[in-house]
């Protein structure tokens, strides 16, 4: 039901305002949370049968961005603005969506890898039988320097505990899928962003600053993907490197904007 | 009839292509022997059979066997590939030889490839985090000696490694080629290979190697043919020799990453063109007057060359502005008319913000606008000129002004009447004072009094902001994101793989696929629940098919 809603909102302000609900962070921020409950929504009904971890995670995500989104930190916003006529193009429509439902499910996949990585890392430390009073950021910091020693063995001893073995192996699994899917998105948002520009300012690329980051996370979940054609590397590396692109979405999607500067200032907002 | 299940030959095997670790011999049916080592790293199994191939029957009669391998990986390149290839010449050719193969190994290696693309992420991040482009001073203000950043970080790194101007230093574009070069040499040696093993198609004769695949199960009373059917009505290819079986789906999943590799190096290619042989060049011109395109275009590169197009004369016939109810502009737009050397005109078209003109492999973009002139009667005198001039306030909103000096114009202290606008729609007049004395729309022709002045806006004449671009490396770039939003989304596929073998009555099945590891057992049993039973009856029919 959020998703109807979501959609409806949508709906709505697209017929208001005249032009395709994308243009300012607040947009953008609706149509995430729509993403997020999309994803949900696919993978309920697809996967009838099976119970689905998977909406552990999306839902809390879809609420959480839309409470976000309608908090009082950007009351400015809420009113429907008109389009700068740099942004009066077919591209519009094309371009955000794309990136924001590759960002959605990024998002998604690479919120599975951590889920992985914690399973892992408390399962090495009781395994090794640690101090439980090791506050438990600490304790990964320290295992990720012991990592390929540590963790290959708790996959040899994991084998004892089956059920949790399963979990983190679907877990794996779903969240290569999903990224795979999101890293679609992604590429074809970045893409037609490039032929955008192109045919608005005559250049495909200018190392724009929110530019450079969706191409850093491009390029980090492309090293996800490398490190998992190579066996060794894959399970626990490859999520880290997952989690490590969860961090940079964010610095990609809000982060630049704080910045205000670019050609994407549209996406700027002050916290008032 | 052909009699395919011959467990006691295997004749010498001659050598193939591409050499890989060889685990084990699988001799053919029915005396299964032991699999060895099922270690972690390529899985890659040896498999001895006859195929018969769909092409011809050339290798009738004659007892050759072929190894076709399985892997489950990219073959690694191993050391007697390197000692197979130099036959001829002396040994110092073959040294030169070898070079390129060296190099070739070390290029493909993929943990470097990774470490490439970090570094690349990096080396962008801290382009980002690093103002581009300004001055000296600014970096020696903003990473001084005396405190540095980190404790290390000072002005002499930023501009010893070209940190100011990160996307066009040496230090990144240096690991931009590697990385291309990397992409160039694992596409060459490991992709290329990849695709001849995986349209191999091999058979499974022993019973045990088909139950050890990831999934695998046995129905009891089954044809093997039935399952065959049901597969293809599944979206299969099948491949049906006597009582063994093959089948794959989504062949195209394990091809796209190569395009994916080759429409990045199609990318780069163009990118690099574009770099180097462009021209690019911006004007503002007001309403009404011309220029050259050859004046205004700038070379990027050194395989920049002009064109006959730049003789081109652009003329701006008109610029106006859209406006929304509220007042904002909604939208530019310039009338252009371009003459050829003899005064002909060749094009006439209005440009708008998203929707260039091009000419000649030429195009021009409406990227800004500007006030240039208010026209203005004073006094019924006239029309006056005055040139407006930008304001500079905080934010991106624009702000034009001028000044009509009134009274006394040699004295030192002049006062006059101030002009400012915001857009080409209305001027806002003030007194000598500075006063606010009213707001006047130029096409309305009323008058305003000021300070017994008598002023009418006639007109506010604008310019138009142009940049002009050639770019020969678009067209490869276009094609290169073609290729790959195409491959991206085809590499999504999974390829999956069946192998079936008929044993008396039973059949058993077993398969494998590289992507969607957690739907294809349910697809699986799906398929197989669909397979019919064999009812007794119909037994006496099984003997013929086996052998024979």
């Amino acid at each position: 039901s959020p998703f109807f809603c979501i959609t409806g909102l949508l709906i709505t302000r697209w017929i208001y305002s005249g032009h395709f609900p994308l243009s300012d962070l607040y947009e953008s921020l609706i149509f995430l949370s729509w993403g997020f409950s999309l994803i949900h929504m696919v993978s309920y009904f697809k996967f009838k049968k099976r119970k689905n971890n998977l909406s552990a995670i999306t839902a809390p995500s879809a609420i959480f961005t839309q409470g976000f989104a309608t908090s009082g930190l950007l009351t400015k916003m809420h009113q429907s603005a008109i389009l700068a006529p740099a942004l009066q193009s077919q591209w519009l429509m094309m371009h955000v969506s794309m990136m924001v439902l590759g960002y959605a499910a990024l998002l998604c996949g690479s919120l599975l890898s951590v889920a992985l990585l914690v399973i892992t890392i408390r399962k090495a430390i009781k395994i090794i039988g640690e101090n439980n009073n090791f506050a438990f950021s600490f304790g990964k910091i320290q295992y990720m320097n012991e990592r390929s020693n540590v963790l290959l063995n708790t996959y040899f001893l994991s084998s004892k505990n089956y059920y949790r073995y399963q979990l983190t192996q679907q877990l794996d699994h779903w969240s290569y899928r999903i990224i795979s899917l999101g890293f679609i998105f992604l590429t074809i948002g970045i893409l037609s962003g490039a032929v955008w520009a192109n045919e608005a300012w005559g250049s495909y690329w200018n190392w724009d600053p929110k530019e450079t980051w969706a191409f850093i996370t491009w390029t980090i979940f492309a090293i996800y993907f490398h490190t998992r054609t190579n066996t060794n590397l894959e399970g626990v590396n490859s999520a880290l490197v997952a989690s490590m692109g969860f961090l940079i979405i964010w610095i990609c999607y809000f982060g630049v904007n704080l910045l205000g500067i670019g050609l994407h200032s549209y996406g700027s907002f002050t916290l008032n | 009839m052909e009699n395919l299940l011959n467990p006691s030959k295997t004749p010498n095997l001659f050598i193939p292509k591409t050499h890989l670790f060889k685990l084990s011999f699988l001799h053919s049916n029915f005396n299964p022997q032991p699999h060895s080592s099922f270690n972690r790293r390529p899985l890659s199994i040896t498999i001895t059979c006859k195929v018969k191939t769909s092409q011809g029957r050339k290798n009738d009669g004659k007892n050759i066997s072929k190894k076709i391998v399985l892997t489950d990986s990219a073959p690694e390149l191993s050391n007697e590939e390197i000692k197979a290839k130099p036959k001829g010449g002396g040994k110092a050719w073959g040294v030169i030889k070898k070079f390129p193969k060296r190099v070739l190994a070390i290029l493909s290696n993929l943990p470097l490839a990774i470490g490439e693309m970090f570094t690349v992420a990096g080396l962008m991040a801290l382009g980002t985090a690093i103002d581009q482009g300004e001055s000296p001073e600014y970096y020696f203000q903003k990473y001084p000696e005396e405190n540095p950043i980190f404790g290390f970080f000072t002005w002499r790194w930023v501009l010893t490694l070209g940190f100011d101007h990160m996307f066009s230093s040496p230090v990144f574009l240096g690991t931009l080629i590697l990385l291309g070069t990397s992409l160039m040499a694992c596409t060459y040696t490991t992709q290329i290979p990849l695709v001849k093993v995986a349209r191999r198609w091999s058979f499974l004769q022993s019973a045990d190697s088909i139950r050890k695949q990831e999934f695998s199960d046995t129905l009891p009373q089954a044809s093997v043919s039935d399952l065959g059917v049901i597969l293809m009505g599944a979206g299969y290819e099948v491949f049906l020799k006597g009582p063994s079986l093959y089948a794959f789906k989504g062949l195209a999943g394990r091809f796209a990453p190569i395009g994916v590799h080759l429409a990045m190096l199609l990318i780069m290619a163009g990118g690099t063109l574009s770099a180097t042989g462009s021209f690019r060049g911006s004007v503002t011109v007001p309403q009404g007057l011309n220029f050259v395109m050859g004046d205004v275009l700038g070379p990027t590169g050194f395989l920049s060359t002009p064109t006959e197009a730049f003789n081109t004369e652009v003329h701006v016939n008109k610029f106006y502005m859209d406006y929304y109810d509220s007042g904002e502009v909604s939208q530019f737009h310039t009338d252009l008319s371009l003459f050829d050397m003899n005064g002909k005109e060749v094009m006439r078209k209005t440009l708008s913000v998203n929707d260039p003109l091009r000419y000649g492999g030429i195009t021009i973009y409406q990227t800004d606008w500007s006030f240039s002139a208010l026209q203005i009667l004073k006094d019924g005198e006239g029309p006056f000129n005055l040139a407006m001039a930008p304001l500079t306030i905080n934010g991106d909103k624009k702000l034009f002004g001028t000044f009509l000096p009134v009274g006394d114009t040699d004295s030192s202290n002049v006062k006059g009447i101030s002009m400012l606008a915001r857009d080409l729609q209305s001027i806002v007049l003030y007194d000598k004072q500075g006063k606010f004395a009213g707001v006047r729309r130029p096409n309305s022709k009323l008058p305003i009094e000021i300070d017994g002045t008598k002023i009418v806006i006639v007109d506010a004449i604008g310019s138009s902001g142009l940049d002009l671009k050639t770019d020969p490396g678009v067209p490869a770039v276009y094609a290169g994101f073609g290729a790959l939003m195409l491959t991206t989304c085809i590499s999504y596929l999974s390829h999956a793989q069946i192998w079936a073998l008929q044993d008396g009555t039973t059949v058993i099945v077993g398969g494998k696929t590289n992507r969607a590891k957690a739907e294809f057992p349910d697809e699986m049993n799906r398929l197989l629940d669909q397979v019919p039973e064999i009812v007794e009856s119909s037994i006496s029919k099984k003997p013929d098919n086996i052998g024979g």
